[in-house]
């Protein structure tokens, strides 16, 4: 079973994600701030992880970039996902390594679809 | 009576005329030899010269030279023994008598020439009057047309200053003034320094001045001598003014801003004030209170201005911060109705099926709302970034009609497309130009009634050769060059004609109602006009009522006729085959853009900078840049990335006009 980590500071938007991808046979992890996003993420290794941006204490942007720099945990795939639109953002999350980058409010096929596809090119590499 | 001096040699002719001539009450002198002569012409000028030319004692050529000298300011008679004019006196004399002379005829031509001598000194006077007058109507003139041209206040007073000083040269100007929070001013103007003692008189007076002035009436200011806080301004700083100054000629105006009070000047001069003074003065008082009272309304204009442009910032800050914060909880909610409606929660009911599909549609139109807000407020802010690059036309309709096709099917409309033939590539960023036909395409399927056909065409045009309806031909005057034209046309409801312009303006919508018949926020085709502009692009709408609208919008493209893109592909192309060493490339533009791209879009990093040169100058800043190995296709990148900096930047910052050139150096030869 594959894991998928969950890391936003909005609880509904996680008992959603979390509802439907169980549903699609994920095991699922949350985590509700950075901080404990982080350590959850070095702790179980999870399969994927989908990141919200802004959260209190670390952001979106520095999970990421600490885990793509660190050899353990470089390969995890990462989609981010944020309120904010705007290019430099999308920049940004291109930079700090997000492999994937998703505006809120999403649709729910297109988050389904990318956590398939990131999860089958993570195996076939 | 009149001085007169008599030249002679002959003691008894002397003799005679100072007899005769002191009858006559006037003064006589006389002399007998040249020095006695230039002495009495240098002391004690005589008016009146009568010269015996018969004197054989007197060196006459001598004499002549002397009153040459004067005879400006004499009158010069002279007598002759024989009726030959001696050539050098023709120039000099101002009659001419014979001997025998008849007493009569000596006295009649002396009161001839005193008065022809008066009228002379009178034109004189009246003359310099003139010019003097003339001189003060200059001044007022020009002080007049500098009034025009200033609106500060200070400025004003200053001009008024330099006007008195010009026309009038007083010593002291003393200027009594009340700021905008009732602070008494003085400023004092003065040619030498005030001294201590002089300048608490001089407050005094401007006190009791006051005062005076609204004897018996309401003041319309407070004023008391320890708030009146004074500015004294010196030419000679070196000498002092003491209470001599307080003995001057003075004057005083009062300066009014139409019914109110403004403040007065009051000036002291140590010569006395004619009439024509008194009317200058007045004159150049009342000439400064209509542009102080035009400073006084902009002043006001512009804090209301200030606060205008705060309060706009605040309410675009207002709509950006509520816009997310209404976001946020979409998310949850759009997610948990379409988590129902996959029935991944249980099985529904048809009429659980039909009332969470309302639902979800309508957090569908909020979060569209939503998002027009955000877009507007981005807008406005000077916010919304655009990512550049150059796309095709056709693929972009195609796009938007596919996402559309579904909602036009259930409507039984009808979509065509209808493309030039030459496809049309323009540079763009490709989200946007999908809202703006997104927002066209919604919009002509929401009006056109069932059955109905929608077409979307392309064509490439001429800036010139486009044609719209009169209210938006200042939409097409900014154009210039190749453009491809987009049209959307339906078979809806149409615009009334009045209402025409006014759909892409979004405060006119609002204030016409207009929106509400159109529904949504009404923002949607102010942003899409707002991203066409952005794009150096127009918008605008022909319509009949009840036949149908068409929606057209131009964005300039890049087709392959363009001559910058072929010099640009050609000089990389000759770049790889000459195997070209490296490139420069420079770019110039107005301001300080560039320097901005440096600092803002790390555009410069690296190598490039390196090797770069920025060159300033006035108003047009250049940087030129070396580019190693340009047969990698480094310069297409950089190009690229200019472009894209550059539009951007003049979406973000108006107008900068951005050009760039290239120069390839070939390879070393080996």
């Amino acid at each position: 079973m594959k894991k998928i980590l969950l890391v936003d500071d909005e609880q509904d938007i996680v008992e959603t994600l979390k509802f439907v991808l169980e549903s699609e046979g994920y095991t699922c992890y949350c985590a509700y701030n950075g901080e404990d996003g982080l350590k959850l993420a070095k702790e179980i290794i999870p399969d994927l992880m989908v990141l919200d941006i802004m959260m209190p204490k670390i952001n979106g942007f520095k999970i990421s970039r600490l885990l793509k720099y660190d050899a353990k945990y470089k390969n995890i795939p990462i989609i981010m996902l944020t309120a904010r639109s705007q290019e430099s953002d999308k920049q940004i999350g291109e930079e700090t390594g997000a492999d994937v980058y998703i505006t809120k409010p999403f649709d729910l096929d297109e988050v389904l679809a990318t956590v398939s596809r990131l999860l089958k090119e993570k195996e076939e590499n | 009576m009149a001085k007169i001096l008599m030249v002679s040699d002959n003691n008894d002719k002397i003799k005679h005329y100072d007899e005769m001539l002191t009858g006559f009450s006037h003064d006589f002198q006389f002399a007998s030899d040249n020095q006695m002569f230039s002495d009495i012409v240098d002391i004690n000028m005589p008016q009146i010269i009568i010269l015996d030319s018969d004197s054989k004692s007197i060196d006459l050529s001598q004499l002549y030279r002397k009153i040459n000298s004067v005879k400006e300011n004499i009158i010069n008679i002279t007598i002759l023994k024989e009726d030959s004019i001696p050539p050098e006196l023709l120039n000099i004399s101002d009659a001419f008598l014979m001997e025998p002379v008849s007493d009569n005829v000596l006295i009649s031509t002396i009161n001839v020439n005193l008065r022809r001598k008066d009228a002379l000194i009178r034109l004189a006077t009246s003359n310099q009057n003139l010019s003097k007058s003339l001189y003060q109507l200059d001044v007022l003139y020009n002080t007049g047309s500098q009034f025009a041209a200033t609106l500060d206040k200070e400025k004003l007073i200053n001009i008024m200053l330099e006007g008195l000083d010009k026309a009038l040269g007083f010593s002291v100007a003393c200027v009594l003034t009340f700021k905008s929070d009732n602070e008494p001013l003085l400023i004092i103007n003065s040619i030498n320094q005030i001294s201590d003692r002089l300048l608490e008189a001089l407050k005094l007076r401007a006190v009791l001045n006051y005062k005076s002035l609204f004897e018996n009436k309401e003041m319309p200011f407070e004023l008391d001598i320890n708030d009146l806080k004074t500015i004294k301004y010196a030419k000679n700083p070196i000498d002092d003014y003491d209470f001599s100054v307080l003995r001057y000629d003075n004057m005083l105006a009062q300066i009014n801003l139409s019914d109110n009070f403004f403040g007065f000047v009051e000036i002291y001069r140590e010569n006395e004030f004619t009439n024509e003074d008194t009317q200058c003065f007045h004159t150049i008082a009342q000439q400064v209170s209509m542009p102080l009272k035009n400073a006084a309304y902009i002043q006001e204009i512009q804090a209301k201005n200030k606060e205008l442009y705060r309060l706009e910032h605040l309410k675009s800050e207002f709509v950006s911060i509520v816009s997310h914060e209404l976001r946020t909880p979409i998310t949850p909610l759009k997610t948990s109705l379409e988590i129902m409606l996959s029935g991944r929660a249980g099985i529904l009911t048809p009429n659980m099926q039909k009332f969470l599909t309302i639902g979800k549609n309508n957090v569908e139109t909020f979060q569209k709302i939503i998002n027009d807000l955000l877009d507007m407020s981005k807008i406005e802010a000077g916010k919304m970034d655009y990512k550049f690059t150059s796309i095709n036309m056709e693929k972009a309709i195609e796009f938007v009609k596919t996402l559309q096709n579904n909602v036009a099917d259930e409507k039984g409309l009808k979509l065509t497309t209808k493309f030039d033939e030459n496809f049309a590539t323009v540079f763009a960023d490709e989200q946007r130009i999908h809202q703006v036909l997104n927002n066209l395409l919604s919009n002509a399927i929401k009006f056109t009634k069932e059955g109905g056909n929608i077409e979307i065409s392309t064509k490439i045009v001429d800036a010139q050769d486009i044609v719209c309806p009169e209210c938006f031909e200042n939409e097409i005057k900014k154009l210039n060059g190749k453009y491809v034209q987009v049209c959307v046309k339906d078979e809806g409801i149409g615009i009334e004609q009045e209402n025409l312009a006014k759909i892409f303006d979004q405060f006119k919508q609002i204030e016409s109602s207009l929106s509400r018949e159109v529904g949504g926020t009404g923002l949607g085709l102010p942003i899409v006009r707002k991203i066409l502009d952005a794009h150096n692009g127009a918008i605008w709408a022909e319509s009949k009522l009840g036949v149908g609208s068409n929606f057209y919008f131009v964005l300039p493209v890049l087709c392959e006729k363009s001559n910058f893109w072929i010099m640009h592909k050609q000089l990389i192309q000759q770049a790889k085959v000459n195997k070209t060493k490296f490139v420069t490339l420079t770019i110039s533009a107005k301001g300080n853009c560039i320097e901005k791209l440096m600092k803002e879009d790390n555009l410069f990093n690296g190598t490039y900078l390196n090797n770069s040169l920025l060159d300033k100058n006035e108003n047009l800043t250049s940087l030129t840049m070396v580019i190693p190995d340009a047969d990698r296709h480094c310069v297409d990148f950089l190009k690229r990335k200019i472009d894209a900096v550059i539009l951007n930047d003049k979406a973000r910052y108006g107008k900068c006009d951005i050009m760039y050139s290239y120069t390839t150096y070939p390879k070393e030869k080996d």
